[in-house]
């Protein structure tokens, strides 16, 4: 099975487990699946269930799907102003 | 034709008289300004201080979005919104929002609907530090919610 590979940068309450982490996952996989793949990488931290992943320019949806490598962050809660 | 939107994420000390000369309009009687600030108490602990963190292409994206949507709603407002990124001190301006219009009611409705939608839509966090010792990334509202409506 083709794998893409994915580089996801930490914010907010994620910088306690450092910049980012980096994983593999097979081409095709949805934004759910990826959220839990990255559930487990993080031992069953529970903000991952409250966050979005997101590119640099836009939120994606739980059933958006990837192809090819890519570059997103984990975006938790926000609380701005 | 001048600017009447200035959004951005800064680094540097943010500038109140910055923010009035931009919305300053001789054909606009009212100008409002909002100014965000940290304080020093927070559900019974002292705070020191705040470090703000930011997903700076996003927040940019979503600063001008929310201040596009705000003319489109009170037609002719001219916007300026700034907001910091990174560590500030009790008293420190972490976000200055001015508008202004042809007359009052826009201005301070404008100002007020901005500031309550970066609050639950821009990718901004802050954490907290505290007289103890500790320091806590604040809760917030999920983009989840804002994604799916």
């Amino acid at each position: 099975m083709n794998e893409i590979t994915l580089n996801i940068k930490f914010f907010g309450g994620f910088r306690k487990f450092g910049e980012g982490v980096s994983f593999a996952v097979p081409m095709g996989s949805t934004i759910a699946a990826i959220k839990g793949v990255l559930l487990e990488k993080l031992n069953g931290e529970a903000l991952v269930l409250d966050s979005v992943l997101a590119n640099d320019s836009e939120i994606l949806r739980d059933d958006d799907i990837l192809n090819s490598d890519a570059s997103l962050s984990i975006l938790p809660p926000v609380c701005g102003g | 034709m001048s600017a009447t939107i200035h959004a951005s994420l800064t680094s540097d000390k943010i500038n109140i008289q910055n923010a009035y000369d931009f919305v300053a309009d001789d054909a606009h009687g009212a100008i409002d300004v909002f100014v965000g600030t940290v304080r020093n108490l927070h559900e019974g602990q002292n705070v020191l201080g705040i470090t703000y963190d930011a997903h700076e292409g996003l927040a940019k994206n979503v600063f001008t979005q929310i201040c596009l949507e705000a003319q489109s709603r009170w037609q002719g407002a001219k916007i300026y919104l700034s907001h910091y990124n990174g560590e500030l001190d009790i008293g420190g301006i972490s976000i200055i929002i001015a508008v202004s219009s042809a007359h009052r009611a826009n201005s301070f409705e404008a100002c007020r609907y901005i500031i309550e939608e970066i609050k639950k839509r821009a990718p901004v966090w802050k954490q907290e530090h505290y007289e103890n010792g500790c320091s806590e990334w604040l809760p917030g509202h999920s983009l989840n919610e804002a994604n799916s409506e």
